[in-house]
């Protein structure tokens, strides 16, 4: 039996696709969560000094979208064949695009208390964003609302997570978007992961 | 039998990974490279309206670490089974984050400000992302050059490439670092790599 430990902070952020991978494939894992004062007496601990790591047959990996990757090929999520494959790390790649605008936003609201940022943001650089999934959803999904191939891959649960904390700041950024919403809504729809998200930690981000 | 087309800007930039890839393969493909006047009559074409774009089978797709891997897959570049190949994921990403640093730097115009982001980024940055490469080549090198597993794979083509850049900004990045350095060393020794770079185009980026 393979034993799957997750290190992360006590948040959804860069660990959750992870969490909702193993909950797609209902397979049992060690979710190890450390509050933000425990983490630098653990921070050694970890190839680079960061989290999340993945801690399979004695081996541990850093980078969350490695992390994630790995556990979709492990479970069958990650796309049937290379080409799948490369269609999903592409629109994964293109959320990793989004995250990475909004990240140093949230940072910088949570620092300044100034919402004007996440406004700027929500204006001028999530629509790009979003036009580009939408664009990919619907180039590669062969009609129906997952992103590839007419079944769920790791990147269905990647994006629903980042949209679901950036819904917090305004809960209509979907309307224009209608393969997006169908989407979304598709993967909430999901009984293991309806299950997952009636009962996980609520943490805001 | 399949065929490629590879769109990028006439540059190594963020193609020559996948460039280097089908090098290692001894795999043939168009190579087609737009100078900056040609490229805004063929933005329509390309999924997100940006490059790299790999076009295989009459499928595009867009986001170079994504088309890098498919590719490394295709030709047995990309690891040995699941958990190598996670390895070598994590190594890419953390080859990809010290990039991720350098391109405000790069793109900035200012002579002055350039100048101070430079230093900046050689005092704060550059350091700890070689640091981090050199301990996962350590770690998952298995004692020798490669990063993973003992043979070539394209976390040593995307480092090679990469370091080269760092190397050009400044030259002794690497003294300190001997694992990298032996690393990129055994890159350029192999035959098909050696050929493939004493031939290519010689550009600015």
């Amino acid at each position: 039996m393979a034993t799957y430990k997750l290190h992360y902070f006590n948040l959804r952020g860069r660990g959750e696709v992870a969490r909702l991978i193993f909950a797609a494939a209902g397979q049992q894992f060690d979710d190890i969560r450390y509050e933000r004062a425990e983490w630098p007496s653990h921070n050694a601990e970890m190839p680079l000094g960061q989290i999340p790591v993945l801690e399979f047959n004695g081996v541990k990996l850093p980078q969350s979208l490695a992390i994630a990757r790995f556990l979709a090929k492990q479970f069958q999520f990650a796309g049937k064949d290379n080409l799948e494959q490369a269609k999903v790390d592409a629109v994964a790649d293109t959320v990793a695009d989004l995250m990475a605008k909004y990240g140093p936003t949230y940072k910088e609201q949570m620092e300044t208390k100034n919402q004007a940022c996440i406004q700027k943001f929500l204006a001028e650089e999530l629509p790009r964003h979003l036009t580009n999934l939408e664009t990919l959803g619907q180039m590669y999904s062969d009609g129906g609302y997952f992103f590839v191939g007419n079944h769920l891959t790791w990147v269905d649960l990647f994006l629903y997570d980042l949209l679901e904390t950036i819904r917090q700041h305004d809960d209509h950024i979907l309307v224009k978007y209608s393969w997006l919403k169908h989407n979304h809504e598709e993967v909430e729809k999901q009984p293991k992961i309806a299950a997952y998200l009636k009962s996980r930690t609520q943490t805001p981000v | 039998m399949s065929t490629y087309k590879l769109y990028y800007f006439s540059g190594r930039g963020r193609a020559e990974v996948s460039r280097l890839i089908f090098a290692a393969a001894g795999q043939k493909y168009e190579d087609i490279r737009y100078e900056r006047d040609q490229w805004p009559s063929h933005k329509s074409e390309m999924p997100l309206g940006q490059m790299p774009v790999l076009e295989v089978d009459g499928t595009k797709l867009p986001q170079s670490l994504s088309i890098a891997r498919f590719l490394a897959k295709q030709f047995q570049l990309a690891g040995k089974d699941n958990l190598e190949q996670a390895k070598v994921d994590a190594v890419v990403d953390t080859t990809s984050d010290l990039v991720s640093k350098y391109m405000p730097v790069h793109f900035e115009q200012d002579p002055k400000k350039k100048e101070e982001l430079i230093l900046k980024f050689l005092t704060e940055e550059l350091p700890k992302h070689l640091q981090n490469l050199e301990t996962l080549g350590k770690l998952y090198g298995n004692g020798g050059p490669f990063f993973v597993g003992n043979h070539l794979t394209w976390a040593d083509l995307f480092f090679y490439e990469m370091g080269g850049n760092m190397l050009q900004v400044d030259a002794n990045c690497l003294d300190n670092l001997p694992w990298l350095k032996k690393n990129r060393t055994e890159v350029e020794k192999q035959p098909k790599i050696a050929e493939y770079l004493k031939n290519r185009p010689q550009t600015q980026f």
